[in-house]
């Protein structure tokens, strides 16, 4: 799921032009009247808005029930299982550890991101065989990695071994069996897997900055770090927002990370509302609370989206 | 950004490089290690043995091919349409398609489950197939039709002017005009297709079906938890796609800033 979201950030840097577009419908009136369009798009338009909408359509439903997903007569609850939901702890957790999982990840791929890609700009030798590097992760699947990772990060792993080889012997743990460090290891692999993108696009975005502007400003006597943080970073900006975007979403449709390496444990430590859901509606067979949980995620998708996206367009 | 500097500032960006990517090489190199361990590489032929990797494999190209397919298609004809055709409160049309960018997988599941119980699709291809696709197009849509948004209208009234319909331009402006864009989507549906977990793992019941994404899976029951051939299994599964971004690194690169970058 999570590389499809890789091409999500952009959508919003591109949509400025598709709305320039609108506001100047050039050719329509000059050229012969264009053909109808309808059965074009119809194939498409109803595959997916069929799809997604009869879903939603089903969920809202199912989430009025109080259903196992089986037996012939569920029984219609109302609103209780949004109320359930509102007083379940769990269900807030998901929320904290959603928000907290959003900004440390967001700002360490950004900031790791943006400095590979400003180093990878500056003639450094063996650039490709970074940007390699930095962009497998990207390719790889999550669930390939997650055996990986719960052998380094488990007691006996590869992780501790080097934290006693470089003398911080001190600070080995067990990090994924600890709660408070389980969460953190979650982050650290979902940034080990992303950060590719980040700097991508970042490289993308520094390419066509003027470069005029760079000469002009170190004539002027700037050092590369007041480049680097007067130009650069504000010109990239649309960049950054387009990111920030795709980094709620993503860190809304969390999944395979914390269900393959914790499981969403220990304690609910590591529980997404992606884990949350699978956790209520498959093993536990509580559909009508998995339906309500389900119709709240996509509320906070689509504000999450709208709030960033917004803000995006009103930029331009 | 820094071009103009000194030998010894070139020398520190470098070194301090050096050290930022070491922590993304470290994961592949425990990888490789772990999985020699033990019994070696005596742990490859183990898995190997088992027959059951090329199963997986097909089953994934065979997902990724079908969820390619029907994106491409629906795609082009959508993006010719919202593009250059009139269609009346065509906005309305785009973004109710766009709002399903935005929805995550999950939500899904219990509607679709209960609906491929009922059509029989259950441990089909099709179960996962289908949902990928219209999770796919909208993104794919939006793409191509900022890109076909740049072809020049002029190009389209000249063809009407010399006989041309809609069919025929499709055929032989739209389609040979696109290969760009096509290309950056089709390599973004077959990341998203080929890296897919949650569908497989609720849809997907027997190896027969199964994709290389629930193979660790498999081999956990398989081998009792024995790590090495686990980690072994996914070696395996990691080098094609490796290979096939080294081979494609450009492809790759450009399928993932598409639109980004015109």
């Amino acid at each position: 799921m999570t590389s499809t979201e890789a091409g999500t950030t952009v959508s919003i840097t591109r949509q400025p032009n598709a709305a320039a577009g609108r506001a100047a419908p050039k050719g329509r009136r000059r050229g012969p009247r264009r053909p109808p369009g309808l059965p074009w798009i119809l194939p498409a338009f109803i595959f997916v808005v069929g799809f997604v909408y009869y879903c939603i359509g089903y969920t809202g439903y199912i989430s009025t029930l109080n259903w196992d997903g089986v037996s012939p007569n569920p029984q219609h609850v109302g609103w209780a299982n949004y109320v359930q939901l509102f007083h379940d702890p769990v269900f807030w957790d998901t929320i904290r550890h959603t928000v907290l999982f959003f900004v440390v990840t967001f700002t360490v791929q950004t900031a790791i991101g943006f400095t590979f890609a400003a180093l990878l700009h500056s003639k450094v030798k063996l650039a490709n065989l970074y940007k390699v590097i930095i962009f497998v992760p990207v390719v790889l699947a999550p669930a390939t990695m997650a055996p990986i990772f719960r052998q380094i990060f488990s007691a006996t792993g590869q992780f501790n071994t080097i934290l006693g080889d470089i003398g911080l012997g001190s600070l080995e743990h067990p990090w994924l069996a600890q709660s408070s460090t389980a969460l953190p290891v979650i982050m650290a692999i979902t940034i080990w897997e992303w950060t590719g993108v980040t700097f991508i696009l970042y490289f993308a975005a520094m390419t066509q900055i003027d470069k005029e502007i760079v000469e002009a400003a170190r004539i002027d006597g700037a050092n590369g770090l007041r480049v680097l943080t007067r130009i650069v970073w504000p010109s990239v900006r649309g960049t950054t927002i387009a990111l920030a975007m795709l980094s709620v979403i993503g860190a809304l449709k969390t999944f395979d990370v914390p269900y393959l390496v914790t499981l969403g444990g220990p304690n609910y430590a590591t529980e997404f509302l992606g884990t949350f859901i699978y956790r209520v509606s498959i093993p536990q067979a509580e559909v009508g609370y998995g339906a309500a949980l389900s119709i709240m995620l996509l509320i906070l998708s689509l504000a999450g989206a709208l709030a960033f996206g917004l803000r995006g367009m009103r930029r331009n | 950004m820094f071009e103009t500097m000194r030998l010894r500032s070139k020398i520190i960006l470098q070194v301090i490089l050096t050290i930022m990517v070491l922590p993304f090489l470290f994961p592949l190199i425990a990888m490789v290690q772990e999985s020699l361990a033990g019994q070696g590489w005596d742990n490859y032929k183990v898995v190997w043995d088992t027959g059951v990797v090329p199963q997986f494999f097909r089953n994934s190209a065979i997902i990724a091919a079908g969820v390619i397919i029907i994106v491409y298609c629906l795609t082009m004809l959508a993006a010719f349409g919202f593009s250059k055709l009139h269609i009346r409160g065509r906005e309305i049309y785009f973004w109710m398609m766009l709002a399903a960018l935005t929805l995550p997988e999950v939500v899904l599941l219990t509607p679709l489950f209960s609906t491929a119980i009922h059509l029989g699709l259950y441990n089909t291809y099709f179960a996962v197939m289908l949902p990928l696709a219209a999770l796919q197009i909208p993104f794919a849509v939006l793409l191509t039709r900022n890109f076909v948004n740049g072809i020049p209208d002029e190009l389209f009234d000249a063809a009407r002017v010399d006989g041309a319909n809609a069919v025929t331009i499709f055929w032989r402006i739209i389609l040979p005009l696109t290969r760009p864009i096509a290309a950056a989507i089709v390599i973004l549906t077959l990341i998203g297709a080929w890296n897919d977990y949650l569908l497989p793992l609720v849809f997907l019941q027997t190896p027969a079906t199964q994709t290389i994404t629930l193979l660790p899976s498999f081999f956990v029951s398989e081998f009792s938890d024995d790590q090495t051939k686990v980690v072994a299994s996914a070696v395996i599964t990691a080098i094609p796609e490796i290979i096939a971004y080294l081979c494609l690194q450009r492809l790759f690169e450009r399928g993932l800033t598409a639109g980004a970058l015109k």
